[in-house]
């Protein structure tokens, strides 16, 4: 080979690599510059849109005690609001940076596909159908519940068993009407149903209308606390469906998809870490391991910081951390207040009884 | 000096070329280009249609979870789920081809196309799927790592190991937590990383003091050799690895498909649906969340079509091919020794924590 000729492979090749380089950073970077023009049906990250727009917009339901309730003063509070203020101090560096936008439950899913949202918490059960059919992506569950009933305190019902010819205060139109009727149609009886929205059910069911008040077991119980008489009624054991509560997004959005399934992640492995909203930022200057260390994005003693990878740097969920607490932090402050106690129940952690698990941080 | 820099640097260039190409080229229909900065979508559902075949990414030397047998073919808890999408996708179990995804080079692999779906013992992790581009379908086995030692060895207690050589699959969790695990004792260790069923072997014929790997996977490989008495685990678990498959990013409707046919096993458990009473329940249905599942009509109503990019039968056919997830365990991984019962891997009602959200 001559040497002009190996120059020229030389500059060949080297032209190629570059080339190929560039064409990686196109065709596999997609972060950086998401902001010119997208066509067809690729649309650039949500997570972009958030940190243009220095706010997120976050689909809340408003009228949930414990879960996502409009304060009279017009602030939010409750168990998905802290996950709201998580995410929005990942991505931005403040809690408050958060627009909430309450929604309906029958245009939940639209307002997420015109993106008019851009994440969902609002006490949204994950099914099939809504993960394949409407084009949500669900992060982790966030809370475990199911279908129960509220009856009188006096009342001689105890499980469905005594359910026969009753009359039942349940919304219409809902999966909690199927599963309703999924279940009397197995067990061969039959029901009075009175339909209406959450507060008229509740109404009526108040007002002794109706012998039972169907819903999640955990959104009957925080509406029951709130009332003076609360004694007077009690939510049954009995559980007769699976609602599993998580966060969605748009599919087809992994770059965002992955920042919320991480916050969440990145909470409830806090909690089994024991970390916490007071030792967070003592923790994050000196680690007590390595598992600490890479959750909160600080070096482990004289080491580097784990960059794993994620469209934000490396410090997102000690940002969420110092902002809301630990999972078990939020339970506490929201949904424990509203008579929902978590010992016992799914919500507890995997190493105390409950199933709530979440992968490593590494 | 000058002509090895020039040929390494022509190596160098051919080989980042390569890369790149084998990076995000590899299937020229699989995405269409993106130069708008937003990630292409991958439709890796009409891929495996076109080509009448799954390609499942596994590992084809671990016993219970994905081996090769003698005669070719594969066995193993993560080769009942490729069937399973085989099944639910191509209406034939048997379209699959495996595809052996070692453990440094799998992800690469599956960034190529050179495997739909990658179900090989692969622990769901931050970097794995925030960094290298994987989405990761329902935990399909809560596993734990833990160690190995010959029974003669003095070694009892995580102490006993400072200064021992240590046989470890290569490019794996494995690797990361041991060495988190030595230093934050200020312990050392040698380590021996292989692929494969190298580990196992270096262990067998004592060139390591002690073999770590997920704890059933460990258990697999012990119990499938000729003298398992003759090895001693640990008392210690130092991990969660939750195993899970694994898609390429940007592919939702694959993903949906993955995530179901998971979730659609383990439901299938929960109700009681099971290969012997598959066929009569798919003909009457006991109850609407059965008749859900299987995509048929119940007491003569409408079949609920849910919206995935494969027919409402899907998880029907994916049963058919292998049973439930109750059944699939006890058909691998139980067979090794490794119980069900009292583990993670119990259904949620049964002391577990697996849980599949409703199928409707």
């Amino acid at each position: 080979m001559t040497r002009p000729t190996r120059y020229v492979l030389c500059a060949l090749a080297a032209l190629i690599a570059l080339l190929s380089l560039a064409l990686l950073a196109a065709a596999c970077g997609g972060n950086g510059d998401s902001d010119d023009q997208a066509g067809g049906d690729t649309r650039p990250s949500v997570l972009q849109d958030v940190i243009e727009r220095e706010r997120l917009r976050c689909g809340v339901k408003g009228s949930q005690p414990g879960f996502s309730y409009l304060e009279p003063d017009g602030s939010f509070t409750g168990f998905d609001v802290e996950f709201c203020k998580a995410i929005a101090a990942a991505v931005l560096d403040d809690a408050d940076a958060v627009d909430y936008v309450s929604v309906a439950s029958a245009t939940r899913f639209e307002l997420l596909a015109a993106r008019e949202i851009d994440v969902l918490i609002r006490t949204t059960t994950v099914t099939a159908e809504r993960d394949a059919g409407r084009g949500v992506d669900f992060a982790p569950i966030t809370f475990y519940t199911g279908q129960s009933f509220a009856v009188h305190a006096d009342s001689g019902i105890f499980s469905s068993a005594d359910m026969d010819g009753i009359t039942i205060c349940v919304q219409s139109a809902t999966t909690t009407e199927q599963n309703l009727d999924d279940l009397f149609a197995e067990l061969g009886y039959s029901y009075r149903p009175l339909g209406g929205e959450d507060q008229e059910n509740q109404d009526a069911f108040v007002a002794g209308r109706c012998d039972a008040w169907t819903g999640d077991q955990s959104n009957l119980a925080s509406r029951i606390s709130q009332l003076t008489n609360r004694d007077d009624f009690r939510v049954i054991d009995e559980i007769i469906s699976k609602e599993p509560l998580a966060p969605g997004v748009l599919d087809y959005d992994n770059a965002w998809k992955d920042v919320i399934t991480w916050v969440v992640y990145g909470l409830i492995n806090a909690e089994e870490l024991g970390v916490t909203q007071s030792n967070v930022a003592q923790w994050a200057a000196s680690p007590p391991n390595t598992a600490v260390a890479r959750l909160l994005g600080a070096p482990f003693e004289s080491g580097e910081i784990a960059d794993l990878g994620f469209d934000i740097d490396p410090q997102f969920i000690q940002r969420a951390i110092a902002a809301v607490g630990n999972y078990g932090e939020i339970y506490e402050r929201t949904v424990a207040l509203v008579g929902v106690p978590r010992a016992g129940s799914l919500n507890a952690l995997y190493t105390e009884g409950g199933i709530l698990y979440a992968p490593p941080y590494r | 000096m000058k002509r090895i820099n020039r040929l390494w640097m022509i190596a160098l260039a051919a080989s980042l070329a390569l890369l790149a190409l084998s990076a995000c080229g590899g299937d020229d229909d699989q995405q269409q280009t993106a130069a708008d900065g937003a990630e292409s979508r991958g439709d890796t559902i009409a891929l495996i249609q076109e080509r009448d075949m799954l390609r499942c990414g596994v590992t084809d030397t671990l016993p219970g979870f994905g081996f090769r047998n003698p005669d070719g073919s594969y066995s193993g808890f993560d080769v009942e789920f490729c069937k399973a999408l085989a099944a639910a996708v191509l209406d034939d179990p048997d379209k699959v081809e495996y595809v052996a995804a070692s453990s440094s080079a799998r992800f690469e692999l599956l960034a190529a196309g050179q495997v739909d779906v990658l179900v090989r013992v692969t622990t769901i992790t931050a970097e794995r799927d925030g960094g290298r581009g994987v989405d990761f379908a329902q935990t399909t086995f809560y596993d734990g790592q833990g160690f190995v030692v010959h029974d003669d060895s003095p070694i009892r207690a995580a102490e006993d190991m400072d200064g021992a050589t240590i046989c470890v699959a290569a490019g794996t969790t494995t690797e990361q937590n041991l060495d988190d695990f030595f230093n934050e004792r200020g312990l050392t260790y040698t380590p021996l990383p292989g692929e494969g069923s190298e580990p196992q072997d270096q262990f067998v014929a004592r060139r390591c003091d002690v073999f770590t790997s997920d704890k059933s996977g460990l258990a697999a490989r012990i119990a499938a050799l000729p003298n398992p008495e003759d090895y001693r685990f640990l008392p210690l678990t130092i991990s969660k690895e939750p195993l899970a498959p694994g898609v390429r990013d940007y592919d939702s409707d694959w993903k949906d498909v993955v995530n179901w046919v998971v979730y659609g096993l383990i439901n299938a458990e929960e109700l009681g649906v099971d290969s012997g009473n598959l066929t009569a329940w798919a003909s009457d249905p006991p109850n609407t969340a059965v008749a859900r599942l299987l995509g048929v009509p119940y007491e003569g109503g409408d079949v609920a079509d849910l919206g995935f990019a494969v027919d409402p039968q899907f998880v029907q056919r994916a049963l058919r091919a292998v049973g439930n997830y109750g059944e699939i365990y006890e058909r691998t991984v139980g067979q090794l020794g490794i119980e069900r019962e009292g583990t993670l891997n119990a259904l949620y009602t049964e002391g577990g924590i697996l849980y599949a959200p409703p199928y409707r």
